[in-house]
């Protein structure tokens, strides 16, 4: 049982949304969908809901055309957080639920527990205008798996958090998956994406570019990682100078470097030699995800497409 | 196979929310109390102007050449002007009029200036004989009085002429004649003309209404649009669309907000209802026994039905149109100028029904009542001053609801393009493509 997107194409006037995308999600997984902004990861999600219609291909969950299955099978967190301003937070959690044909009795005691496990029970009485805006977002995380839908389609859904409701979110997805669910979400943060994902698609200009499980990626990856140790220097300037690295970061007592496909760890290693440079520590890493993702699209993953993402 | 999104319950949810929430608003209770006040001060205002009429007793000086022949205008003007309406006891009744001899034109004309007197009947004799009758007023004539005192200088004239006549000659007795007038498009009830009185009445009271659904259709219409807008702006008609079908949203907003406006509607009506039911007993309250009887105004229960279902079906389709423009715009500027061309269709009907109302009974006023969105204010205007064959008004709502049906239809297809498109100047081209766009 998968959801599979198969051959999706989709254009906006003359602006090609999707172009021939397809992948799969095995049931149960927690699967990063990844992709700068307007690479097609929100029409791709809309389009699974059936919210908006592929050109051609199809999505199927389970085997079946996503088009007929019941509106409760998916959850939606969308990109755009929205709540009714003026309604309070129970009132609105159990109206979404009940328009996924839960009883309002059901629907409340369920919200009160998430509201319990947010940290926020506070809050249910509440209008929606009065919370913050990390506390919305929890309401809407709630509103969307509140009926207890097979496939959760999540876009963005860390955007905004502090590192305590991050934590609380991650938990959730955990849960949520050891419950048999299939959670979908697109983000640009790619330490989470690592954490959480056991499978990942990353999407440019609506193609996809690379898909499999986190291990493969890094596997295939031409991409290296490079950590780096100098007595008595923490970040020397001649690093920024070296050609082929793509991004640079402090660690404890090294330096890690990411380097683009073709630059070999080597060449780091001798450039620090011919500056003179004392070297204590000299590593060969995994690449990460953001140097996977900078490997397939050529840029970081919160660098804006100039593309718009039309629906 | 496309998805199936039965209509209920989720369209019954929505309208339920939509709704309560305006039910609870205070700006909804406020306008409700005011609009219910403003109602039942007209359906008593007829009984209130008798009221004051009565407590006014016009003051009317009859200045003759002779004694004979005041003495004879002041009984001939009592017996018009003072006669107590069919079905009132003679005892029951207060004379409107209270008319006196002045011996001087002069004086007479003075107390005219300064409001002591309402009026005066100059009667005077040419050579002749014959009489010239004089009807005096300070500004300009009441249409009313100036009928009967021109009647009463007809019946002067006739009495004098006849006691003229040699004696022994053979006369029966005179009597003052009824007058009444008829309409061929006059309205009709219960197989009886609507009396020249009560159409004035309805003319009055068809503009009230008109103006009351010109305004409401607006203002409800409008509350669809800026529903439909601040779900979009808020961004939380993203989960909306994913949880119901554009069609049960739709048609849970309309309904909602039509039950809203219906609500509104009947806590007017019914008020106006009981004001009508009991307008005997309040008018015998206040008027005294002579006031039970008598026509009150030209507002049926009948005509509040038919008010209430005009307005439901005007609303519908003009709602249904203000969801698909509230669904296409992303800022309140834009809901603004897209609803103008809206405002202007509905104040085309509005001056279609004033043309009914004015009495134009041609081409021009029955072709728009059945030409919807024009129908629900022109059919209107034409029941409540006119006589309207039952298969008109049968025409009229069948046109009217086939026309919402395909409106409805391409309403949906509007909205589910619409509410997803953001940041882009809505044009009329991307309606069409919308409304084309299969669902």
């Amino acid at each position: 049982m998968s959801l599979d997107i198969d051959r999706v194409s989709k254009r906006f006037g003359p602006t090609v949304a999707l172009d021939d995308l397809s992948f799969s999600v095995p049931r149960g997984r927690i699967f990063g969908f990844l992709g700068a902004n307007g690479a097609g990861k929100t029409t791709t999600m809309r389009i699974c809901l059936g919210i908006v219609h592929a050109d051609s291909g199809q999505v199927r969950w389970d085997g079946r055309p996503t088009g007929d299955l019941q509106r409760r099978t998916f959850g939606y967190l969308p990109e755009e957080r929205g709540l009714y301003p003026r309604s309070t937070v129970i009132e609105q959690l159990v109206y979404f639920a009940s328009l996924y044909g839960e009883t309002a009795r059901d629907a409340r005691a369920n919200a009160h527990h998430w509201l319990e496990r947010f940290r926020i029970p506070e809050y249910a009485t509440r209008r929606a205008e009065e919370l913050s805006k990390g506390n919305q977002q929890k309401v809407q995380f709630i509103a969307a798996i509140l009926h207890g839908p097979e496939v959760l389609l999540m876009d963005e859904p860390f955007t905004g958090l502090d590192p305590v409701n991050l934590g609380l979110l991650r938990d959730a997805f955990l849960e949520l998956r050891d419950e048999g669910r299939t959670i979908v979400f697109s983000t640009h943060q790619m330490e989470a994406a690592e954490a959480l994902c056991e499978s990942l698609a990353i999407v440019d200009h609506g193609r996809l570019v690379a898909g499999g499980t986190l291990g493969e990626l890094k596997r295939t990856s031409r991409a290296r990682t490079v950590r780096l140790g100098i007595e008595g220097e923490i970040l020397p300037a001649w690093l920024g100078e070296l050609e082929g690295v793509a991004a640079i970061r402090p660690g404890a007592g090294f330096t890690e470097l990411e380097l683009r496909p073709g630059i070999e760890p080597r060449d780091v290693l001798a450039a620090a030699l011919a500056r003179g440079a004392a070297v204590s520590r000299f590593e060969i890493a995994e690449p990460s995800l953001e140097a996977i993702f900078i490997e397939h699209v050529g840029r970081a993953p919160d660098a804006d497409d100039d593309r718009v993402d039309a629906a | 196979m496309a998805r199936h999104d039965p209509i209920l319950p989720n369209a019954a949810i929505i309208a339920r929310r939509e709704y309560l929430e305006r039910i609870r608003s205070r700006l909804y209770r406020l306008s409700t109390l005011i609009l219910m006040a403003l109602a039942v001060g007209v359906a008593l205002t007829p009984i209130a102007l008798r009221y004051f009429d009565r407590a006014r007793v016009d003051r009317i000086a009859v200045v003759a050449a002779d004694d004979k022949l005041a003495t004879g205008t002041i009984a001939t003007a009592n017996g018009i002007m003072n006669l107590a309406p069919p079905g009132i006891d003679a005892k029951d009744w207060a004379p409107p009029y209270v008319i006196e001899r002045a011996t001087s034109l002069d004086r007479a004309l003075e107390d005219l200036a300064i409001g002591r007197l309402d009026a005066i009947i100059e009667v005077d004799r040419g050579a002749d004989g014959q009489l010239d009758v004089t009807y005096w007023t300070n500004g300009a004539a009441d249409g009313v009085k100036s009928q009967l005192a021109g009647f009463t200088a007809l019946s002067v004239a006739i009495l004098d002429w006849t006691s003229s006549l040699p004696p022994g000659s053979q006369l029966g007795t005179f009597h003052t004649p009824r007058f009444d007038t008829a309409s061929l498009q006059g309205p009709v009830e219960n197989g009886q003309a609507v009396d020249a009185v009560q159409i004035a009445s309805r003319g009055f009271l068809g503009t009230v209404f008109v103006i009351l659904m010109f305004i409401t259709i607006l203002i409800y219409g409008m509350w669809v649009a800026t529903g439909v807008a601040a779900e979009k702006s808020s961004r939380v008609m993203e989960l909306m669309i994913s949880a119901a079908s554009p069609r049960q949203l739709l048609i849970g907003k309309v309904i909602g907000i039509g039950g809203a406006g219906l609500t509104q509607y009947l806590a007017i009506a019914v008020p106006v209802m009981l004001v009508l039911a009991l307008q005997d007993e309040i008018a015998r309250a206040v008027l005294g026994p002579g006031g039970a009887g008598l026509p009150t105004g030209g507002l049926t229960i009948g005509l509040l039905a038919a008010y209430g279902l005009f307005f439901l079906l005007g609303f519908t389709l003009f709602a249904l149109i203000y969801a698909a423009v509230g669904s296409f715009v992303s800022r309140p500027d834009d809901l603004q100028t897209l609803s103008l061309p809206l405002s202007l269709i509905a104040m085309a009907g509005y001056l279609c029904a004033l043309l009914v109302l004015l009495g134009s009974t041609g081409a021009a006023a029955r072709i728009p009542s059945f030409v919807p969105p024009l129908s629900p204010f022109a059919m209107l205007a034409r029941l409540m001053v006119s006589n309207v064959q039952p298969w008109e008004v049968l025409l009229s709502i069948g046109i009217l609801v086939a026309t919402i049906a395909l409106v409805a239809a391409a309403t949906v297809r509007i909205y589910a393009t619409g509410v997803l498109l953001y940041g882009q100047r809505p044009g009329i081209r991307a309606f069409i493509a919308a409304a084309r766009r299969a669902g």
